[in-house]
């Protein structure tokens, strides 16, 4: 161990008399004179910098110079570290360097910029100089071996970096003061629990660091992330831990974990900030039932109107209509609302949609009959087929289409008269009116691939199934298209149909039901377009079910007899992964 | 209905003319247009492992191979993605014509060797280049350590390849930063209940003889391919047999302060003369790396290294070790990144080298009846590899340059061995 710490702080000792002999020549050199007297004017440090921002470096670097003997000295020494960067002229910030640490020995920017442009200019020897000068100038500072520490970091050098850790510990009895480095240290080495301990320390103190530690600690392999996990969740409870560990559960593709990492927080300011910082990213992503819980959470410290409507509008779509009806009761028809037009135009749409996804289209259509007039064209249209959509949910497909005609004509040529069109079987107008339609939602894209491929003008069969869907009926819809497909036998439907059915089957979690049908299409409708697709998807269900060896054969019949289908690369990755022949696998 | 049907029958006997005969044989070319390179190494290899023979053509479309043209070879060169085209025979023709007038040269492929990786059993195949290469191309090996070293197995094998293991028996002095790891920790412990289970003194004592186990396997005729800290440690552990090569952490003895002069270097394939590192402290077992990756103040940096394009007809064995689409590839570290070029033996032939480097990065020589191989570096895909870094996944390297070199070294014992013109 001594031996080490000899060689990485001693070494270089018969440089250090070319360095004192160095800077005694530079005191002689016609340096500015002003870096032995401080003077306050700044005028040569600003226009120094106006030159820098103008590209003049070469101009730049002489006013930066004069500005090294003012109150501007840190600033201008970093102006001269750029441009002489630039220029690539680093060499020739040593000289200076050595007489402004001479004159403040104290000032760590000086230190810093010393190792930075040694480092650059490969001079390992000076380096080392300079860093052991700087420990016996600055006994008990950790500052040294932090900046020693990060460059060696920098440079992929974690065994020295290492080193430099255990002296430091070594001199100054505990290495508090150098958890970032350490943590960073730890990472870089592979050791991810021991990384997340040094980060959690580390963000005790520097709350700032939590993107640093995320960064750090994302590449932690999947078989040690519960440890990292362990790590950051032990008590006690520690907010910048936990929004950490959140934030990596992110990167890591396990949202739903990250919001485990910060619900049980306690209900303080800072909890209330992580829980709105947590929302605003599952908002950004779509993550709508993780943004309603974070929003709601953050309402147990401060309820605002502002955060109160986030919170409901999460609610909504995430498909919750009471929790958001929770957080916006409606006030009866009888009492005072202190602004209509702002309720118009925030609360209302969202009770609406919220009363018409309960199966309440009755109440809905009151409350938006009470603030019609405060409405914007557009949120009146839309209100209008939420309101349709809420009749079509408690089956009154008469009451939907006159909810519909009430908007005028434009209401009876929408696409949501298509959709009224599609439940009822009449394919004919469906076709027409939701090709109008200017949103594009995998729904509309299902409707109308299936539409454009029956020929016939109606099919009440397949409308009952479109009709469950809107119900939230997945399991009766599932059932409905494959009763619609069966119909269809001779049709050029059949295939999308059961797909269609088999995607419903797959998410309600039902591979059993789901593998038979894309067995059907595989079997039945080998040369439709769904046939590759539906063998894909078959294998992937085969392989979560641990039968590799059906999923290799489901695969390699997907390549031979589809070879020109646009899914080839990716069954072929997906047979490397069942055959375990690539990582992810094991 | 009669001018369509006899336009239809015109119109088939044109479609039969302009077709070509029955082809005979798959080309898989390995020059830019081939979408696999290192599946297109299996699919050969598995060819010879069923019993067909093929041929490696040396130098023509980036080392082509020509395989017999069978439905089941065609489904397996589908399946893995592998570019193939048929030949008719006057196709194959003018390719041996093109052949027989330039620095190419075509070599039977006859029998697949049968593969040993030495590695630990609790190793992923994603721990090291070789053993990723294998399993991504769908080459079956089988994984051997120390015990079945010792029990005398290599003699089943005829190709043995070597990634991580520190033959000195200092555990790539790991000991240096990760002492308290828990896996550093578990890795000693297992060394050493090894080398006591096995009736050996200490983790050197048994590398040693390790060592000498796969130094008799080449003698007697064996194919080594050696890459990142095996290359060194196997030749220091060899010429440093009666030697202690080993710090004090492992065998409670320091290293003999006169190992450099004791070392016999006949006893190695490729180094002579090297000088071995004496610090337990720094992270290098000698001067044969060129790069020293883990010591600050020696570490050099990445650059490329540039293939030697060797004679197809005169020497076909380097020829076969550098086929490839690339003749520049990207340098990669390793435990032991490259070979310096002072403490190679005169008989050496240099594969690759990084020009005006004092170091060269693929070597390979005769020794005794066998040959060895060395390939410096750990992963051609991963230059900086730390540990802890996410595995490889050769899918999304499929037309690796450098993979493409460990591959070479699998499938060059398969050919037909030709008297050497040189």
């Amino acid at each position: 161990m001594n031996r080490n710490r000899r060689g990485l702080w001693a070494e270089g000792r018969g440089c250090r008399a070319t360095v004192v002999v160095c800077a005694l020549l530079i005191t002689l050199c016609p340096l500015p004179s002003a870096l032995c007297a401080q003077s306050a004017d700044t005028t040569a440090f600003y226009k120094a910098l106006e030159l820098e921002s103008a590209g003049k470096y070469k101009e730049a670097a002489p006013l930066f110079r004069t500005a090294l003997g003012t109150s501007s000295a840190v600033s201008a020494l970093l102006g001269l570290e750029r441009v002489y960067a630039e220029l690539g002229w680093s060499d020739s910030l040593i000289a200076p360097l050595d007489t402004l640490i001479r004159h403040n020995p104290h000032e760590t920017v000086y230190r810093s910029v010393q190792l930075r442009t040694l480092q650059a200019l490969g001079r390992e020897e000076q380096l080392r100089t300079a860093i052991t000068r700087w420990v016996q100038d600055a006994p008990g500072d950790p500052s040294p071996y932090r900046e020693y520490a990060r460059l060696l970091l920098q440079r992929g050098l974690t065994a020295s970096a290492d080193s430099v850790i255990r002296a430091a510990r070594q001199a100054l009895g505990s290495t508090n003061e150098l958890q970032l480095e350490i943590a960073q240290l730890r990472a870089a080495m592979g050791l991810w629990e021991e990384s997340a301990q040094a980060w959690r320390l580390a963000l005790a103190s520097s709350a700032y660091l939590e993107q640093a530690a995320i960064y750090a600690l994302t590449p932690t392999p999947p078989a040690t992330r519960a440890a990292v996990r362990q790590v950051l969740l032990a008590a006690p409870v520690d907010v910048p831990a936990r929004r950490a560990l959140a934030g990596l559960e992110m990167g890591w593709g396990s949202p739903a974990d990250g919001w485990l990492a910060l619900k049980d927080l306690p209900a303080d300011s800072a909890s209330a900030a992580a829980w709105t910082d947590f929302a605003g990213r599952a908002e950004l992503e779509e993550r709508w039932p993780l943004a309603r819980d974070a929003l709601v959470a953050a309402l147990r410290w401060r309820r605002t109107p502002e955060a109160t409507l986030r919170a409901a509008n999460a609610a909504v779509r995430a498909g919750d209509p009471a929790a958001a009806l929770a957080l916006l009761p409606i006030e009866g028809p009888g009492s005072q609302v202190a602004d209509s037009a702002r309720a118009a135009r925030t609360t209302v749409p969202l009770q609406a949609r919220a009363l018409s996804m309960m199966g309440r289209p009755a109440a809905a259509e009151r409350l938006v009959e009470r603030f019609d007039r405060w409405f914007t064209p557009g949120t009146r249209t839309v209100l209008t087929r939420a309101v349709a959509l809420g009749w079509v949910r408690s089956g009154d497909m008469a009451r939907a289409r006159a909810s519909l005609s009430s908007a005028g004509t434009e209401g009876d040529s929408s696409d949501a008269a298509g959709w009224l069109a599609l439940y009822e079987g009449n394919l004919r107008t469906a076709r027409v009116l939701l090709r109008t339609s200017t949103e594009t939602t995998p729904e509309l894209a299902t409707a109308l691939a299936i539409v454009a491929r029956i020929h016939a003008d109606s099919a009440p069969s397949l409308g009952r199934a479109f009709l469950m869907l809107a119900r939230n009926d997945s399991a009766g819809a599932a059932t409905a298209f494959t009763e619609a497909a069966d119909r269809q036998a001779a049709g050029d439907a059949t295939s999308i149909l059961l797909s269609t059915a088999a995607q419903l089957r797959s998410a309600l979690h039902d591979d059993a039901q789901a593998m038979a049908l894309w067995r059907r299409i595989v079997e039945q409708q080998a040369s439709t377009p769904e046939a590759p697709s539906a063998e894909l998807e078959w294998a992937r269900a085969l392989r979560r079910h641990g039968d590799a060896t059906g999923a290799v054969a489901r695969l390699e019949h997907l390549i031979l007899t589809y070879p020109q289908s646009a899914l080839v690369p990716q069954a072929r990755r997906e047979l490397d992964l069942a055959r375990a022949a690539i990582p992810g696998a094991t | 209905m009669i001018k369509l049907s006899s336009l239809a029958r015109v119109a088939a006997l044109w479609l039969c003319l302009a077709l070509p005969a029955s082809a005979q044989r798959l080309l898989v070319p390995m020059d830019d247009s081939q979408d696999d390179h290192l599946k297109a190494y299996g699919v050969t290899y598995n060819a010879l492992k069923e019993g067909l023979t093929g041929e490696w053509l040396l130098n023509y479309r980036g080392g082509a191979f020509l395989l017999p043209d069978t439905p089941e070879m065609r489904k397996r060169a589908a399946l893995a993605g592998v570019t193939f085209e048929p030949l008719d025979d006057g196709q194959l023709g003018a390719i041996r014509a093109e052949i027989a007038n330039s620095n190419m040269d075509a070599v039977p492929l006859e029998k697949a060797p049968k593969i040993a990786v030495y590695s630990p059993p609790e190793a992923l195949p994603w721990d090291d280049a070789v053993t990723l290469a294998l399993k991504y191309a769908g080459i079956d090996y089988t994984r051997i350590y120390d015990d079945e070293v010792e029990r005398g197995d290599l003699t089943k094998y005829e190709w043995l390849h070597l990634h991580h293991e520190d033959f000195t028996g200092q555990l790539n002095k790991f000991y240096l930063t990760y002492r308290e790891a828990p896996w550093f920790i578990e890795l000693m412990q297992q060394n050493l209940t090894a080398a006591k289970r096995l009736g050996f003194a200490s983790v050197p004592a048994l590398k040693k003889d390790v060592a000498e186990k796969i130094r008799q396997f080449v003698e007697r005729g064996g194919f080594l391919f050696a890459m990142c800290g095996a290359t060194e440690t196997l030749e220091l552990a060899m010429a440093g047999h009666d030697v202690d090569l080993a710090s004090a952490y492992i065998d409670g003895t320091p290293m003999d302060d006169d190992a450099d002069r004791k070392m016999d270097w006949k006893r190695a394939f490729a180094f002579r003369d090297a000088h071995l590192e004496h610090s337990p402290f720094v992270n290098s077992m000698s001067d044969i790396d060129g790069h020293q990756v883990n010591v600050p103040g020696r570490r050099q940096p990445l650059g490329t290294f540039t293939l030697f394009n060797f004679s197809a007809k005169f020497d076909p064995v380097p020829s076969m070790l550098v086929q490839d689409h690339r003749s520049v590839v990207n340098d990669f570290y390793g435990v032991t990144t490259s070979f310096t070029r002072t403490v190679l033996k005169p008989g050496d032939v240099i594969l690759a080298e990084e020009p005006g480097a004092p170091w060269v990065k693929y070597i390979h020589g005769d020794y005794g009846k066998g040959t060895w191989t060395y390939y410096g570096g750990h992963d051609p895909e991963d230059p900086q590899h730390a540990i802890g870094n996410a595995p490889t996944d050769l899918s999304l390297h499929k037309n690796s340059p450098g993979y493409r070199l460990i591959l070479n070294n699998v499938l060059f014992p398969a050919a037909k061995k030709k008297p050497l013109k040189t």
